[in-house]
C-alpha cells in the first residue's frame, strides 16, 4: 500500500496541526453553548437597578416590604447612636472588622460602619456562607445562640452571626462580612440600588 | 489509540487495564482501524458520516434549545423569539438546529440515492437498508413534530394536514385524530405531546436505529460504486485486497468531507438562514391562530413530494373517497421503500453494470421525485395537479416493475475487482443537464407562479441614522395600536446607538415601563378588538413574515376609498381593517381607474413632500427589518469569521488526506 516509505515525521505534523486547528474550531464552536448560559436580556432586565423610599423607615427596622436587587432580599435599616457606639466598640469577636476583604464592599462602604451614611445600613442579605437570608435579631439580649448578643443577624441555616454592619462573627462558617450592594442617595428618602452614583 | 492497533491486548497501563474489563481497543478496531472498507469509495460515500454529524448537531443544539424553549400555546411562540433576541447566542443554536433540520434531510435523501445507485440494499445488506428507512421515517415524524414546536402559522396548519390525514383511516379516523390531538384542535395539549416525542423519545429512537443501521453494515462490510463483494479477494492474513482500514484512511477522508459540508452548512447558517423560505417558512412568523389559515400553505421542503402526491389523488375509487387513496398513497409511497432489496431482480448491484431500464428508471425517479418536491410547494392548479399524478404513477411504476425490468435487462458482468472513476465528468455534467432540463420543463409547462409585482427595496441596516429615525417613526405612529413585544427597548437602544437616557426620556412614553422592558403596545388588546373589530398585529415579525418589499408597498400604497369604515384601502393589502396613519404626511392618493394600477396625489393634501415621504417609509422598513431579526447585524460578520476558519481548516486537512492516500492506488 504505501510501500514503507511512510514519511512519519511529515504524518505527525500533519495529524498535530490539523488536531490543533480541529480544536481552536471546538472551542469556537463552544461559545454559543457556553456563553448562552449566561443571563439573558429578561434576567438582566429583572436584575436591573431598583429604587426604594426610606422616608417612612423607623430606627431599628428593617425596611418592610423587603426589597429584592437580582431577587435578593435587601436589607435597609436606620441604626441609632447605640447601635453606632456597639459597633464602634465591640470588635474582639468579629473576623473583618476594618472590612479589609474588599469584594464584600464598594470602596465607598470600606469605613467603620460600613455605610455611605453611618445610620443607614444598606446590605445583601444573603448569608455568605451558603446563601440562606439571615434573620434581624435587633435587641440586645442574651439569645440561645449567643448570650451576650448585642443585636445583629442570625442564619437559620448553619448559624452565622452578623452585627448589626453586617460584619461576620470568628468562629462561625460564614467566610465574610454581608456584602454591601451597590447603591446611592438620590435624595435623603430616595436610594438607587444595584448602581453606584460614581458608574452611573 | 492509533498505536493500538499494532499491539493488539498486549497494551499495558490504563488502557490495559480498561481492556481487560471493556473491550475498548478491540472496539476501536473492529469498528475503526481494522474495519476494511473498499478503497474506490467516491464522494457519494460522504453523506453517512454526515448524517450522524447532522444527528449529533441536532441533538447537542436541541439540548440547548430546549433550555430556553416553552412547550405550551401561549408560551411557544414568543420563547422562540425570546431565544433568538435575549438568551445569548440564542439565534446560533436556533439557526443550527433549524439549518439542520433540512441538512438532514439533504444528506439523508442523497445518502438513499446512493443506495438506489450502487444496490447496496441487495444481498446480504437488505437489513442495513431497512434500518435505514425505519431511520428515515422516524427522521419524517421527529421533523413533522419539531416543526409543530415554534407554533407559527406554518406550524399550526401544517400540523392540523398531517394530524387530519389520520382522520381519513374509516371508521376510528376521527377518534383517532382526536385522541392524538388530545383536543378537538390542535392545541397546547398536542404540542406539549409533541414536544415530548420530538425530544425524547424519536431521538432515542433514532440513536438506536443508527447504532443498529452501523451494527448491521460492519457485519457485512461497506458495498461500493462497483457492487462487489471485497471479502471475495482475501491476502494470506485474511485483510480484503480491495479494502483499506476505515482509521486513518476514511478519518481523513471525511474530515476533508466534513469541513466541506460545514462550509456549506455554515454559509446558509449566516448568510440565508430562511433559505428564500424553504428551511424557515416566511408565513412561520406569524404566531398560530386557529382560525384563519394561511393565504399560502406548505409543508417543509423535505416532506413535499409526499405531499404532492397526496394531493394528486383527487378521483374517489371503489366507493372510497379521494381523501382515503390520498393518504394511502402517501404511506404506500413510504412503504414501498422498504421492501426495494425484493423489487430488485438484477444479477448485479450497482448502476455500473445494470442494465439501461435501471439507468433510466432511476434518472426519471429523480425527476419525477424533485418535480414532486417542486409542486408541493406551489399551489395546486389543474395542469399541476395532471404533472403530479403522472410524477406519482412513475413512482410507483418504477418500484412496481423492478422485478421485471431488472431480470429483463442486459447487463455488463462487473470486473473481479474495484476500479476508479466509471463516467467522466463531461458525462456526469451531462446526466446533471439531463436531470435538470427534465425536471425544469414539465414544471415550465405547467405554469410558473404568477406573483403580485411588489416595488424593489433594499434593505440598509448600516444607516443608523436612518433607523434611529425608523424607530422614532414606529414608536410615534406604530405603537399607539400595535406592540412589538418580543422586542426590548433596551435592546433596540444599544443595538441603534440610542442613548438609553434619551430613549428612556422621549420614546417610552408609559412611566411604568423600564427600558428593559418588552415593547407593549399601548392600547390593550380587549380594547383594540372593539375599536378594530380584531386586535392589531404585533408588528416584531412583520418584516420577516411579509418581507420588506411589502411593507413598502403597502406603506405607500393607501388610496381613498369611501366604501371602507376609514375611509382608504390599499393597493397591496385589499380591504385592510387599519386607518392610513401616515396620511397626514403623506396626503391623499387617489385611484386612477377600477384597478387601482396607478395612484395620483392629491395636491397639497400631506405635510411631506414625496421624498421627504419616501424616506420616512424607507426608515420605518429598514427599522421593521431590523426588528424582525436584530441577530442580523452580527450574523454575516460572525458567518464571515466562521468561513474563513473553515478555509483555513480546510487546507489542514486537505494537506492530511493526501498524505496518507497519495500511496493508495
Amino acid at each position: 500500500m504505501n510501500d514503507g516509505t511512510v514519511n512519519k515525521s511529515r504524518r505527525r505534523f500533519l495529524i498535530g496541526s490539523t488536531s490543533l486547528v480541529s480544536a481552536a474550531g471546538a472551542v469556537g464552536a463552544a461559545v454559543p453553548f457556553v456563553g448562552s448560559w449566561q443571563p439573558s436580556a429578561k434576567a438582566l432586565a429583572a436584575g436591573a437597578p431598583i429604587t426604594i423610599d426610606i422616608g417612612r423607615l423607623n430606627p431599628g427596622e428593617l425596611l418592610g416590604p423587603m426589597p429584592a436587587w437580582r431577587g435578593q432580599p435587601i436589607f435597609v435599616m436606620r441604626r441609632d447612636e447605640t447601635t453606632l457606639e456597639s459597633l464602634r466598640s465591640n470588635l474582639d469577636h468579629l473576623a473583618d472588622p476594618q472590612s479589609e476583604n474588599a469584594n464584600q464592599q464598594p470602596a465607598y462602604a470600606q469605613n467603620e460602619f460600613r455605610s455611605r451614611k453611618p445610620e443607614l445600613m444598606i446590605l445583601v442579605g444573603i448569608c455568605t456562607h451558603l446563601g440562606c437570608s439571615p434573620q434581624l435579631f435587633a435587641q440586645v439580649q442574651p439569645q440561645d445562640f449567643d448570650p451576650e448578643w448585642k443585636g445583629g443577624f442570625f442564619c437559620p441555616c448553619h448559624g452565622s452571626m452578623f452585627d448589626l454592619a453586617g460584619r461576620v462573627f470568628r468562629g462561625v462558617p460564614a467566610p465574610s462580612n454581608l456584602r454591601v450592594p451597590p447603591h446611592y442617595y438620590v435624595n435623603d428618602n430616595v436610594i438607587v440600588i444595584g448602581l453606584d452614583a460614581e458608574n452611573s | 489509540m492509533a498505536s493500538s492497533s499494532e499491539n493488539n491486548t498486549e497494551v499495558g497501563g490504563l488502557l490495559g487495564w480498561i481492556n481487560a474489563r471493556l473491550p475498548v481497543t478491540q472496539a476501536f478496531e473492529k469498528h475503526m482501524s481494522k474495519y476494511y472498507a473498499p478503497k474506490n469509495f467516491n464522494v457519494w460515500y460522504i453523506f453517512g458520516v454526515l448524517s450522524m454529524l447532522v444527528l449529533a448537531n441536532q441533538i447537542l443544539t436541541g439540548i440547548w434549545l430546549t433550555m430556553n424553549y416553552n412547550p405550551s400555546a401561549e408560551g411557544a411562540f414568543a420563547s422562540v423569539e425570546y431565544i433568538m433576541r435575549d438568551v445569548d447566542y440564542g439565534w446560533i443554536l436556533r439557526y443550527m438546529h433549524s439549518t439542520g433540520a433540512s441538512a438532514f434531510f439533504i444528506v439523508v435523501y442523497l445518502h438513499m440515492f446512493r443506495g438506489l445507485m450502487y444496490g447496496s440494499y441487495q444481498k446480504p445488506r437488505e437489513l442495513i437498508w431497512i434500518f435505514g428507512m425505519a431511520i428515515y421515517l422516524a427522521l419524517m415524524a421527529e421533523g413533522f413534530m419539531g416543526y409543530v414546536l415554534p407554533w407559527g402559522q406554518m406550524s399550526y396548519w401544517g400540523a392540523n394536514v398531517i394530524v387530519s390525514l389520520f382522520g381519513a383511516i374509516p371508521v376510528i379516523g376521527q377518534d383517532l385524530m382526536t385522541w392524538i390531538q388530545g383536543d378537538f384542535l390542535i392545541s397546547g395539549a398536542t404540542l406539549n405531546r409533541f414536544f415530548a416525542l420530538h425530544v425524547i423519545a424519536l431521538p432515542l429512537v433514532l440513536v438506536l436505529l443508527v447504532v443498529l443501521h452501523i451494527l448491521a453494515l460492519h457485519e457485512v462490510g461497506s458495498n461500493n460504486p462497483d457492487g462487489i463483494e471485497i471479502k471475495k479477494n482475501k491476502d494470506a492474513n485474511g485483510i480484503p485486497l480491495d479494502g483499506i482500514p476505515f482509521h486513518p484512511y476514511y478519518t481523513t477522508h471525511d474530515l476533508l468531507g466534513v469541513v466541506v459540508f460545514l462550509f456549506v452548512f455554515c454559509f446558509v447558517l449566516f448568510f440565508m438562514p430562511e433559505m428564500g423560505g424553504y428551511f424557515l417558512e416566511y408565513a412561520n412568523f406569524e404566531i398560530a391562530n386557529n382560525l384563519k389559515t394561511p393565504e399560502h400553505i406548505a409543508p417543509v421542503w423535505y416532506f413535499t413530494p409526499f405531499y404532492s402526491m397526496l394531493r394528486a389523488v383527487t378521483y374517489p375509487l371503489f366507493g372510497v373517497d379521494a381523501k382515503v387513496w390520498g393518504a394511502l398513497t402517501m404511506a404506500l409511497a413510504i412503504a414501498i421503500l422498504f421492501v426495494v432489496p425484493w423489487l430488485d431482480r438484477s444479477p448485479v448491484k450497482s448502476m455500473r453494470y445494470k442494465g439501461w431500464y435501471s439507468r433510466i428508471g432511476l434518472l426519471l425517479f429523480v425527476v419525477c421525485f424533485i418535480i414532486l418536491g417542486v409542486l408541493g410547494t406551489m399551489i395546486a392548479t389543474g395542469p399541476r395537479t395532471a404533472l403530479a399524478q403522472l410524477c406519482t404513477v412513475y413512482y410507483f411504476v418504477f418500484f412496481l416493475a423492478m422485478p421485471w425490468y431488472t431480470r429483463k435487462e442486459t447487463t455488463t458482468t462487473p470486473p473481479a475487482r474495484v476500479t476508479g472513476r466509471f463516467i467522466s465528468i463531461p458525462q456526469l455534467l451531462l446526466a446533471l443537464a439531463l436531470i435538470a432540463g427534465l425536471t425544469w420543463l414539465p414544471l415550465k409547462a405547467v405554469g410558473a407562479e404568477a406573483t403580485a409585482e411588489l416595488e424593489p427595496f433594499t434593505v440598509n441596516l448600516e444607516d443608523k441614522a436612518g433607523l434611529q429615525s425608523g424607530a422614532a417613526t414606529f414608536i410615534n405612529y406604530c405603537m399607539g395600536c400595535h406592540g412589538a413585544r418580543y422586542s426590548r427597548y433596551q435592546r433596540v437602544a444599544t443595538d441603534l446607538g440610542i442613548p438609553e437616557k434619551l430613549m428612556e426620556d422621549y420614546l417610552i412614553f408609559n412611566p411604568a415601563t423600564s427600558i428593559g422592558d418588552l415593547m407593549e403596545s399601548a392600547l390593550p388588546e380587549e380594547q383594540a378588538k372593539n375599536w378594530f373589530g380584531i386586535a392589531p398585529p404585533d408588528l416584531t415579525l412583520v418584516a420577516r413574515a411579509r418581507s420588506p418589499e411589502w411593507l413598502y408597498g403597502y406603506l405607500k400604497g393607501f388610496y381613498l376609498d369611501p366604501s371602507r369604515p376609514f375611509g382608504v384601502n390599499n393597493t397591496v393589502f385589499n380591504n385592510v381593517g387599519m386607518p392610513n396613519i401616515l396620511g397626514s404626511l403623506q396626503g391623499d392618493q387617489v385611484c386612477d381607474d377600477a384597478s387601482c394600477a396607478h395612484l395620483n396625489m392629491v395636491e397639497g393634501s400631506g405635510t411631506l413632500s414625496e421624498a421627504e415621504f419616501d424616506k420616512v417609509v424607507t426608515d420605518l422598513v429598514n427599522f421593521l427589518t431590523y426588528l424582525g431579526e436584530p441577530a442580523r447585524l452580527h450574523r454575516e460578520t460572525i458567518g464571515g469569521y466562521v468561513l474563513f476558519f473553515l478555509a483555513f481548516l480546510f487546507v489542514f486537512a486537505y494537506m492530511l488526506n493526501r498524505e496518507y492516500w497519495k500511496d493508495v492506488h
